[in-house]
């Protein structure tokens, strides 16, 4: 009995062990479930989202530090260097050398309050920053012993430094001269926390000379970077790079823009970067640029503009492909003082004198009698005008109630079609272009290109010129088109208004007996002649204008050419001065104009130049201001090219 | 039994325990002190190799004797005549410096000194001379030999110095090209032992050109303070452009001679502030 009651309570016990009990498996499925939670969410998050992980430990872990490439050179068409890069030297401070030893000034300076006892000690956050300007000045004071010097440290400029960018060296000193430089590099030791950085300064070795054309650069902190420079998704910072502002250096700032370099480090959970460094790639310099610009020809230019001591521009064209020889506007400035930065003082001096401004692109002037050339084509296509077209000149001309003068010549009488190009008569363009009509005279204007930009890619061209006529008057004042308005425009006075490049783009087009000249500072020695539509002239009125202007040059209102200082014996210029009028609060402003071309019987070079009277109611003739600037031009033109004369000068026009 | 036998590296784990665990002034004084106690056995050792070359010369005949005295004499003469030369020159500097009112150069010492060996501390970049602290020497002295400039004094003790060489990647200067007046850096490469040395240049205008059918040679500049012009560094025989466009980086050939030193001329100065500055001796 009790053997089977106790086989009966054993049977029990064992049947309990064998886990047979139901309700055991609901704890068997629970456990099985969360290790299966348990293991595919390990699954999901070391497999599946590996590459996200290892992207964020990167993120995390990882800086790029990017340096921007330097910028290409500019040559001119010999290929001398008109914009180039000079070294920049500093002397940086890795701050991530120097921790512990700002963790042990840290610790230095907490003894000392503490021994002291004193109880104004400072924060830790702040005695750490005192740590930090501490060390650094003791780095300084090793450069002020070598250099002998009293430079200091700027403690706010560290501390924001620190905070922000302290995997970047910090700048402690800037624009060391190369002595200074020469003694740092002997005397630091080669592993000193302090090492020589050098970057790269804009350098304009002729300092203003085509100081408007090549443009300047500005510090810009946003260097683009390179696509190809690994990463991207990383925290980057950058060195401070340049971007073109004007000129060359602005309409060719992508070409010109180098490469950017730099590296990826690690760094450590406080910042502190660890060497060496995980990639790095060098900076490549961008590409150089020959320019079309000829140095001699601009200095020879600039020269004289400089010695006439007038604001002006000048603009000389090569006229079979258009390519701009000189392209010079005064008053100017240093180029070399945009860099680093341009200081407040030089800013407002440039401002004073007015100097930002490129007259040859931005400036709108009246052509004055330098239009008279148009206006001869107008009237030629035209039929009002024949080569042996004259008028009576006596100095005064009537339109409608209004009298118009000449006081360009003294000849009184009769005035021959090359005469009036010659001696620049009023008289004959105010007869010949009431004739040719108002119409004739914009619509040759407008073939010419005069009414629109001339596309030559610097920034900031003008664009606002414009050709009057009636339907633009109507427009534009809702007044009626009078015949003294034609009578005004046919000697370039009224409202017309154009740019010293225009006017060189018309005349290198004339001389090729084409109406069109995109002008280009790119030089190409492959460049094809250009091929535009044709004037469309007879030969007999062509030849009646070429001897008017080339008399111009000899004996004309452009006699000046002739001078020992301007005169290159056996080339023939043919050529237009032009004194137009601008009417101003203090009174009547003259701008002195000459548009030529050389040789006449065979034109390579074409030259327009503006010289701007600074005095109202002064005469500042073309004869006198403008044409000097051009004579030095084809001076220097003839000189580079060993022009011989082949042909002796003689006057063509006979009254 | 089983302590017994691990006995003698308990005794080294103690040793180098109370060693790391000794303050770093101790240290410092202990090594000092052991570098000054070597010192006679490293001159001791120079001066048997000595009295070995001594006893070597002596077993060539008096022939040989009388032509390598002749060649000498020959030699001595040459350099009579350069010393002369050397004075009209300095003269002439002198005149120039005092009519053009420039500043003199700083004035040396010459102190031959004796080579004990190469430093292979340095992996052989260093040499130790026969000369110290007792003979005037100053640390970041210059250091020159037959062949122009051999390096720079880094440690001075008692009775012998530590000579960093050109050679060495710790030594760095500003030079210029021989007819030149830019400063370019030069700066020791990394050299293999037992090998013609080499150099590296770097910041070297656009302008200037070397190959090694070519070479050019590169001097002190002078401009530094702490060398004086015009000491043969070497000879340029690669220039290439860096990729930045603004220099040309290069290799600067050493002359071969400057692996056998045997003797060697500190040039102190003798205004000290000339070679001391703050981090002169590292």
């Amino acid at each position: 009995m009790s053997a089977a009651h106790s086989h009966e309570r054993s049977g029990t016990l064992i049947e309990s062990h064998r886990g047979y009990d139901p309700r055991l498996w609901v704890f068997y499925g629970l456990a099985v479930v969360l290790l299966c939670t348990l293991g595919g969410g390990l699954f999901y998050q070391q497999l599946m989202r590996a590459d996200l992980h290892r992207e964020k430990e990167t993120v995390q872990s990882q800086r790029r530090i990017v340096v921007p490439g330097p910028r290409g050179n500019l040559y001119d068409r010999d290929g001398r260097l008109l914009v180039g890069n000079r070294p920049r030297f500093a002397a940086t401070l890795h701050l991530d050398e120097l921790r512990a030893d700002f963790r042990r000034e840290f610790l230095r300076i907490r003894r000392n309050y503490r021994e002291a006892d004193d109880q104004n000690i400072p924060s830790s956050a702040e005695l750490e920053r005192i740590a930090r300007v501490s060390i650094v000045k003791g780095h300084l004071a090793t450069i002020n012993r070598i250099l002998g010097t009293k430079y200091t440290v700027n403690s706010d400029t560290l501390e924001r430094h620190y905070r922000q960018q302290r995997i970047l060296p910090y700048l402690l000193l800037e624009d060391i001269p190369p002595a200074d430089y020469a003694k740092l590099l002997e005397q630091l030791p080669v592993t000193s926390p302090l090492q020589l950085y050098t970057s790269s300064l804009r350098d304009y070795p002729h300092i203003t000379l085509a100081a408007h054309t090549l443009g300047y650069v500005a510090a810009d902190d946003d260097v683009v970077v390179d696509e190809t420079l690994p990463g991207a998704e990383l925290r980057t910072f950058k060195m401070r790079g340049t971007v073109g502002r004007q000129g060359l250096e602005a309409a060719l700032d992508a070409r010109l823009q180098g490469q950017s370099g730099g590296a990826i480090y690690r760094v450590d959970p406080a910042g502190y970067r660890l060497q060496p460094p995980l990639e790095q790639r060098r900076p490549v310099q961008g590409a150089d640029v020959v320019t079309s610009l000829d140095l001699d020809l601009q200095l020879a230019a600039e020269r004289t503009m400089t010695e006439i001591g007038l604001a002006g521009a000048a603009v000389a064209l090569d006229v079979a492909t258009g390519e701009v020889l000189v392209l010079a506007s005064k008053p100017d400035y240093d180029l070399n003082a945009f860099t680093p930065r341009l200081s407040a003082a030089v800013n407002a001096d440039i401002q004073t004198r007015g100097a930002w401004m490129n007259r040859a692109t931005q400036g709108l002037y009246p052509p004055g009698s330098t239009f008279k050339i148009l206006t001869a084509i107008a009237g030629l296509r035209a039929g009002q005008i024949r080569p042996d077209s004259s008028v009576e000149c006596t100095g005064a001309y009537q339109v409608g109630g209004r009298v118009f003068v000449c006081n360009n010549h003294r000849d009184r009488g009769t005035i021959t079609f090359p005469m009036a190009l010659e001696k620049s008569c009023n008289t004959f363009f105010y007869e010949y272009g009431l004739k040719t009509g108002i119409d004739a005279l914009a619509a040759e204007a407008r073939r010419f290109g005069l009414d629109r930009p001339t596309g030559i890619g610097l920034p900031y061209e003008a664009s606002r010129m414009f050709v009057p006529d009636p339907a633009w008057k109507l427009a534009r004042r809702d007044e009626k088109w009078f015949p003294g308005d034609t009578a005004n425009v046919s000697i370039g006075q009224g409202d017309l208004a154009l740019t010293p490049l225009q006017m060189a783009c018309f005349i290198a087009s004339f001389a090729r007996g084409e109406t069109l000249t995109p002008p280009t500072l790119l030089h190409d020695s492959a460049r094809p002649r250009l091929h535009t539509p044709e004037i469309g002239l007879t030969l007999a009125g062509r030849a009646a204008m070429l001897a008017g202007m080339e008399a111009v040059s000899q004996t004309g209102t452009g006699r000046i050419l002739q001078t020992p200082s301007y005169r290159v014996p056996g080339l023939r210029i043919a050529g237009k001065t032009g004194t137009a009028q601008k009417r101003t609060p203090e009174g009547t402003l003259n701008f002195a104009w000459f548009i030529g071309f050389a040789p006449a019987e065979n034109p390579q070079i074409a030259i327009a130049v503006m010289m701007e009277g600074d005095t109202p109611g002064e005469d500042t003739g073309g004869g006198r201001y403008a044409a000097p600037v051009a004579g030095a031009i084809f001076k220097a033109w003839a000189a580079k090219t060993g022009f011989i004369g082949t042909t002796p000068p003689t006057p063509s026009v006979t009254p | 039994m089983r302590f017994d036998q691990a006995r003698p590296f308990f005794t080294l784990g103690v040793i180098l325990l109370a060693w790391l665990l000794l303050p770093a002034v101790v240290k410092r004084f202990v090594r000092l002190s052991f570098y000054e106690l070597k010192a006679p056995v490293d001159i001791a050792a120079s001066y048997a190799g000595d009295l070995q070359d001594f006893w070597s010369q002596k077993t060539r005949t008096n022939n040989e004797l009388i032509s390598a005295a002749r060649d000498l004499a020959a030699i001595n003469a040459s350099y009579e005549l350069r010393i002369r030369e050397d004075n009209r020159l300095r003269t002439e500097i002198s005149r120039l410096e005092e009519l053009l009112r420039l500043p003199s150069y700083g004035e040396f010492r010459s102190e031959p000194a004796r080579v004990v060996r190469r430093d292979f501390n340095a992996w052989w970049q260093r040499i130790i001379i026969r000369k110290g602290r007792n003979h005037g020497i100053l640390a970041g002295s210059p250091v020159i030999y037959s062949g122009g400039l051999a390096g720079r004094v880094v440690e001075v003790h008692a009775t012998t110095s530590v000579v960093e060489l050109i050679s060495s990647p710790g030594l760095r200067l500003a030079a210029v090209f021989d007819g030149d007046d830019r400063p370019v850096s030069f700066q020791g490469g990394v050299n293999p032992p037992l090998r013609p040395a080499q150099g590296l240049l770097e910041f070297v205008p656009l302008d200037l050109f070397a190959t090694a059918a070519s070479p050019r040679a590169l001097v002190t500049s002078g401009l530094g303070g702490v060398f004086p012009p015009g000491l043969t560094v070497g000879q340029v025989v690669q220039l290439d452009a860096s990729t930045d466009g603004l220099f040309k980086t290069g290799r600067v050939q050493i002359d071969d001679r400057l692996g056998r030193l045997t003797e060697v001329t500190v040039l102190v100065p003798l205004d000290p502030s000339v070679v001391t500055p703050a981090d002169a001796a590292p």
